[in-house]
This record gives C-alpha cells, structure tokens and sequence, in this order.
C-alpha cells in the first residue's frame, strides 16, 4: 500500500510531505490498519478551517483525502505521525 | 456598545432574546443600538444563523472593564480543547511557564487594543481571553480557533513553545479582532491579507510591550521560536521578507516582498503565509518612512482600515491599499501620511483600487456605528 501525507497551513506556513510503500515493512500491518481507519473515519470536501491550523492532504492508493487538523481521527493522527516521521525535516 | 452591531460581519453575537430585553433598556445609548438592531434583524437572519454556527456567543458586557479576563487551560498533550483549567484572572502565577507566558501575553494583548485604539478585547466589547497551552504532543504549531488561542509546545527538534515569541500571542488574538471586524476571507489575497493583519499587530504589540520605534523594532514574527541549530531569526521578516530563515531542513524562507513575485499556489488557502509577506512590507515602509511608535500613526491607519466598516470580506490587495489611503485621509488630511501610504504601497508593486471598483458588495457597518463610543 502507497501512504502519502502532505501538511499545509499553520503558523509558520512550512509544507511538509513525505511517502512510504508499506510492502516489505516490519509495520505494513499496522500501517495498513491505520490507513483504512483513517479513509473510513474521513468526510470530504475538507472545510476551510481556522486561522493558522493545519490541513493534511493523504493519499492511500490512489484515493485522496483532505482534511483540517481538527477533523482528523485517532486513527488519522497516528497515521500522519507514522508518514511524516520519514521526513527528517 | 459594539456587541449589537446587526450589520456588520459579525452581526450575529447577540441573540435576539437578548436584543429585545436591550431595546426596553432605560439608557437611550442602549436602546437605540437593540431597537436598530432588532429592526434589521430579518434582513440578516441568514447571516445571524450562520455565524451562530461558528462563533461563540460571547456574554455581553454593557460596560467593557479596562482590564482582561483571562482563564488558562492546560491540554495535557491531548487534542481535545480546552483542557483543564489551571489559571484563572488574578490567580497567582502557576509553576507552569507556558501558562505565564501566555497569560502574560495575552495580557499584553489586551493592555496594547485598549491603550493605542480604545478597544476592549478582540470584540471590543471585553470578550474573555481564553487559550490553552500543552495542545498534542510536539505539536508545531498555534491557531486561534474561532473563539480561543490554542499553542502547541513544540517538537523541540525545529521549534521551541508557541507560547514563547509575544508577536504570536498577539498575532493569535488578532485573528479574533480581525473575525469581529473586517472578517476577511481566509483565502488567496484576502487571506493573505487576514495573514498580514495579524503579522503588524502582533509585532505592533511586541513593540508597544518594549515601548520600541519603527527604527528599533526588528520586525520579526517567530522570533526566538527556533530551536539553537536551526538557521534562522524568525519565521517572518516584515523588514526584508524571504530573509527570516534559510536551514537545510527547513528550506529558504519563500515569502515575497514585492507583487513581482507574488506565489500563485492552492497550497495553504493560496499562500496566505506566504503573499502575507507583501502587505506585511508595505507596512513595514510606511512605519520607518513615519516613524516614532509605529502604533500610533502607521498602526492606527491600519487599524481604521480593518474597523471602519470600508473593508470587505473579500478585499484583494489594491482593494485594502485603497481603503488604507482612504483612512489616513480620514484621520490625517490629504498630507504626510496618506503620501506615505501610497508609497508604501508603490514600494511593493500594489496599485489602490479606483473608488468605484472597490465599493464592498455587501455592507459592512463600522465598529461603533449606531453607539456610544469606545474606551
């Protein structure tokens, strides 16, 4: 499965992103999981949100979602954590 | 007596209950405001119930007091809001440094609306000052949710506490004065604009707060937000926008200074921290070529500019530009200032709107119309 998290907004209005194929991971399962929870728990379009918060655009095989900071689920928020973790920055 | 606005952006934080008990006050101040009000009352329904919504209907305060009521609450690392209540206005400062720093802030806040403009609290009619502190685990990031501030404490890798630089404080509640005032769209040109507004008056309060000049101040936002290792000042530079960092993880500050390079992007509501960078350095130009306490002339030329009613919701750049030439002409006579104004926006490519094009399409009432005055 391809994740991709993309996070715009916020204070400093510094965009991060970053990817990850979770075949041949020690995590895939879990991530996985995550993903799924994640598509299932979210509502779309993604509303204009407050001044300064943060949106996130993820992409899980091929399908795309956005979503304001304080739309994302439990499981949303562990799985943008686990993708932009990749980035170093 | 602000709070019984019918008209303008925020025509909806009286419920009509309330209005009708206003309107059979004695005071004529009072009813009048309520009786006007409720007159226009069907004509804004719509709008009334689509504020309600989203706004926190804050309690009225027929006598605004000159000082703040502040209530801190700590998130504990959770992202449910407010969190636990742990400083109250007049309470003894806690053990908790970000609790202070924020309740001093916002204190600061307060202190710089009421002193350079007459405005009681970002509704100007003494909204309590709620924020919470400790949001979510490394959280990198602070927002003004529509009715509270809300900081993160960092990642401690790249940033330090939001609640450390003044200028976010101040830009944090600014969103609020702006939200009750001119509301401006937060999105493309609008928002960018939203983005500046808060930029100037948070560093016009980091600089009332240090009785700093145009010429002293460092016209930074984020200062002291990095973390040591980081390589950069600040977040923003109003001074010289696109300078403030430039790190090999965090990339070159991208924040233009000029229309020339105006960032087209979809990316962040149209890159409204971004383009923010340009009406935030026309300001910077007319604060230096006035100088002394850039609060007073500079500051409050912008500050009729987002109060005054002429503004609409969703005013490009020329739009604002024009309606700032229009307010120094209003407090200062065709001279100095509105000169310095114009060249200002010359300064950074943005040509004001002609009057007939910028005529808001929908009406926006002035702050204080209809009522006693502030302060």
């Amino acid at each position: 499965m391809y994740i991709a998290v993309t996070r715009t907004g916020g204070f400093a209005g510094i965009t991060r992103k970053a990817e990850l194929e979770t075949t041949g991971r020690p995590d895939a399962r879990q991530l996985t999981d995550l993903a799924r929870a994640a598509l299932t728990a979210s509502r779309s379009p993604a509303p204009s949100g407050a001044p300064d918060a943060f949106h996130y655009e993820i992409t899980i095989d091929g399908t795309t979602i956005n979503l304001a900071d304080s739309e994302v689920s439990e499981a949303g928020r562990a799985l943008i954590q686990a993708v932009l973790s990749q980035d170093k920055s | 007596m602000t709070e019984m606005r019918a008209t303008s952006a925020f025509c909806t934080i009286v419920p009509p209950h309330l209005l009708e008990q206003l309107a059979r006050h004695e005071d004529p101040e009072v009813h009048h405001s309520a009786r006007h009000s409720l007159a226009l009352d069907a004509e804004h329904r719509d709008c009334r119930r689509l504020a309600i919504r989203s706004v926190v209907v804050p309690k009225p305060t027929l006598q605004p007091a000159d000082s703040p009521q502040r209530t801190l609450y700590d998130a504990r690392h959770h992202q449910g809001l407010p969190g636990i209540e742990v400083r109250a206005e007049g309470d003894r400062p806690s053990t908790d440094a970000s609790v202070n720093r924020a309740y001093d802030g916002l204190g600061a806040t307060f202190d710089f609306y009421l002193k350079a403009y007459g405005r009681h609290s970002v509704d100007g009619a003494g909204l309590p000052l709620h924020a919470s502190v400790h949001y979510g685990e490394g959280y990198d990031n602070a927002f003004w949710n529509g009715s509270e501030m809300v900081f993160g404490d960092g990642d401690g890798k790249t940033f330090k506490d939001f609640t450390i630089p003044l200028e976010v404080i101040g830009h944090e509640l600014t969103h609020g004065v702006t939200q009750y005032s001119a509301n401006l769209t937060y999105d493309g040109q609008s928002g960018a604009l939203n983005e500046s507004v808060s930029d100037v008056f948070g560093s016009l309060i980091k600089q009332h707060a240090l009785r700093q000049s145009a010429h002293d101040a460092d016209w930074l936002i984020g200062e002291g937000l990095l973390e040591t290792g980081v390589h950069g000042r600040a977040l923003r530079s109003m001074k010289a926008p696109g300078t403030a960092y430039d790190d090999p993880r965090l990339g070159k500050d991208p924040q233009p200074a000029h229309m020339d390079h105006y960032v087209r992007t979809t990316d962040d509501n149209g890159g409204v921290h971004l383009n923010s960078g340009i009406p935030n350095h026309a300001f910077y130009l007319l604060a230096t070529a006035l100088g002394g306490y850039a609060w007073e002339r500079a500051g409050r030329i912008w500050y009729d500019t987002l109060t005054g009613g002429k503004l609409p919701a969703g005013a490009d750049f020329a739009t604002f530009a024009q309606v700032t030439a229009t307010a120094a002409q209003a407090r200062y006579g065709d001279g100095e200032e509105k000169r310095a104004v114009l060249a200002a926006w010359a300064g950074v490519g943005v040509t004001p709107a002609s009057h007939s094009s910028s005529v808001p399409h929908q009406s926006a009432a002035p702050e204080g119309a209809e009522s006693a005055p502030q302060g």
